[in-house]
């Protein structure tokens, strides 16, 4: 099996892959960049009501104090987020949600659907006819090719977070550079079980569609489909994408946002961290289920 | 011992019968030819060989292990149809990731299939760069990874140049003496008639021949008799009287040429032929015996099995 793993690492190397974990970390970096920049001018002009504009009451008075103490909390919270203990939970928030399953989607369509649209297929299942252990290999290596993309984005950000924030002319921090690092981490932690998630969904993909694009769009698709049916008041709770919002525990965003995927989900009822997790893991085992059986059909590639 | 054994194999596609009964034995040491018109099953039946395809009815042994069975895959090479690579790696480093997929080979080993099929020139450029011979090639010495003792290989000098072809056939020839089976399917006959020990020529999915090439099908030698312009007349009257003749009367055909006239008669002796010319009082200027070629007898057996079948159908 670790033969099997080494020559999955060696062939997952390759341009299509580090050049979509290079944009991820790009799209990353630049949503800082700008999070940052509207903290900044918003803090230099705070939206006031139009009635309080040119008014000097003392209602107004209260108002545009208010709103002056509303966007210097959030740029401070948008600077505080931008620190190396806690632009964790960016970088982690955003491989769990849609950036995340982009990224596998990309992966899996060209590691796993690519053996078939390349008829490599034929001889990788000439060389470990084992069916089974080829599907782990690719799931274990899309999976840690997502989770080297996390790492390398968090770590880039903790680098350039600070000095984005300090471009930007954000007040400094309160707290230290690496006040909320547990968090983070324990966030970062949340978001490797989600992309497992999502690399089964990728790897089941590849058997379903058996090409690179077919792969692809399946992989996106179905997790796009499942965001819609988690809008859906009946059924939403027992949508695969209601249990990665109760697992992540994503809640609203500010100016820099920790997900792309609690802005696409209902605001019923949610569902509790713990019932998230057993949902992905039922969701990641009938995944597994499907792959597998679909693996078993004829390769006439 | 037999390497592969196939019983009433079967493959069906929906509707379409794919392979039908085949029954196949392969023994250690030989090089076996599978032939066939395209579209006949040969591919479909080496996909099952190999545990790509699971047959709809029948029995495979491979390595004296029933199939299915993955261990009995991993100890054959196999090259099926033109090669893939992942074109993003080198020659060497494709050969590695074959390796490491069939539980890892040491170095050394990769680098004597690169010599072998020489290959060790061009074995750190990238896939993309490599022509379809260089391809083939590679494909070859991925099969030879581990010193298999069965390949089973697909159109083997697929693309390859002449003299690319020759080193492939020397190669399998090397295999061979050293004890390797090879199971190769190729639409190159004469290729097929100088490598192989044994063949089977499968039409529609059926066996319909077996045994070694220079017995395969009915067709005979030939005779190829040239006289002077002058006794043509005479020598076709005396050749189409001979009772062979009657048999076959379209056999003998006059060929213009400018100094004689060539007959071609389907028989097995030199000497009848001339003799029954000698009779008549014409002189042969030359008689010459033609083996008939593994292609002839390849298209005398596809050509009567379809006869066979629009007559059946």
């Amino acid at each position: 099996m670790l033969w099997l793993l080494a020559a999955e690492f060696r062939k997952i190397v390759r341009p299509l892959v580090w050049g979509t974990a290079l944009a991820i970390v790009a799209f990353c970096l630049l949503i800082t960049w700008g999070a940052a920049h509207n903290a900044h001018a918003a803090l230099a002009s705070p939206r006031i009501p139009d009635v309080c504009a040119q008014a000097a009451t003392a209602q107004c008075r209260l108002v545009i104090a208010h709103a002056h103490a509303m966007t210097r909390a959030a740029a401070l919270a948008t600077s505080a987020l931008a620190q190396p203990g806690e632009v964790g939970q960016v970088a982690a928030g955003m491989l769990a949600s849609l950036p995340g399953l982009l990224l596998i989607a990309m992966i899996a369509g060209g590691h796993w659907g690519g053996e078939w649209g390349s008829r490599t297929i034929r001889q990788l299942l000439c060389r470990e006819g084992r069916r089974g252990r080829v599907l782990l290999a690719k799931w274990l290596s899309i999976w840690l090719a997502a989770v080297g993309t996390l790492v390398a984005c968090y770590l880039v950000l903790a680098v350039a977070g600070p000095l984005i924030a300090a471009s930007a002319h954000l007040p400094a921090a309160r707290a230290g550079l690496f006040a909320g690092l547990g968090s983070s981490l324990a966030t970062a932690g949340r978001a490797t079980i989600v992309l497992a998630l999502f690399a089964a969904i990728g790897t089941a993909a590849g058997t379903i569609g058996r090409g690179q694009l077919a792969t692809m769009a399946i992989t996106a698709g179905s997790m796009l489909l499942a965001l819609l049916v988690a809008g859906i008041a009946s059924v939403g709770r027992l949508s695969p994408a209601s249990f990665v919002q109760a697992w992540m525990g994503f809640g609203p965003v500010g100016y820099l946002p920790t997900n792309f995927w609690s802005r696409f989900i209902g605001s019923g009822p949610s569902l509790g961290q713990l019932a998230g997790l057993i949902g992905i893991a039922g969701s990641a085992a009938v995944v597994a289920a499907i792959a597998r059986w679909r693996f078993a059909a004829d390769v006439t590639t | 011992m037999n390497v592969i054994t196939c019983v009433r194999l079967a493959k069906r596609f929906g509707r379409t019968v794919a392979v039908n009964d085949l029954d196949l034995e392969v023994g250690a040491g030989q090089v076996y030819g599978f032939l066939g018109p395209n579209g006949a099953g040969k591919t479909t039946t080496i996909r099952m060989l190999l545990g790509l395809i699971t047959p709809s009815a029948g029995q495979i042994r491979l390595l004296d292990r029933p199939m299915p069975d993955p261990a009995a895959v991993r100890l054959t090479g196999s090259m099926i149809e033109e090669p893939a690579f992942y074109p993003w790696l080198t020659g060497k480093q494709n050969l590695q990731v074959s390796a490491w997929t069939g539980g890892g080979h040491a170095e050394g080993e990769i680098i004597r299939v690169l010599d072998a099929t020489g290959l060790s020139d061009v074995a750190d450029r990238k896939v993309r760069a490599y022509s379809q011979g260089m391809r083939q090639r590679l494909g070859l010495a991925a099969a030879m990874l581990g010193r298999p003792p069965l390949l089973i290989i697909d159109e083997p000098t697929n693309g390859l140049d002449p003299p690319g072809i020759r080193d492939i056939r020397g190669l399998l020839g090397e295999l061979a003496a050293d004890g390797t089976t090879v199971f190769m399917s190729s639409h190159l006959l004469a290729e097929v008639e100088q490598i192989c020990s044994r063949v089977a020529v499968i039409v529609k999915g059926r066996l319909v021949e077996e045994g070694p090439p220079a017995r395969l099908g009915t067709a005979r030698r030939r005779v190829r008799v040239r006289v002077r312009p002058a006794d043509a007349e005479s020598a076709s009257h005396l050749l189409n009287r001979w009772p062979l003749r009657i048999e076959t009367p379209a056999a003998a055909e006059p060929l213009p040429h400018p100094h004689s006239t060539e007959f071609v008669v389907e028989h097995d002796s030199g000497r009848d032929v001339n003799g029954v010319l000698a009779t008549g009082g014409v002189i042969a200027e030359s008689v010459t015996i033609e083996m008939p070629r593994l292609e002839d007898r390849f298209m005398e057996i596809v050509t009567e099995d379809a006869h066979v079948v629009a007559a059946g159908g």
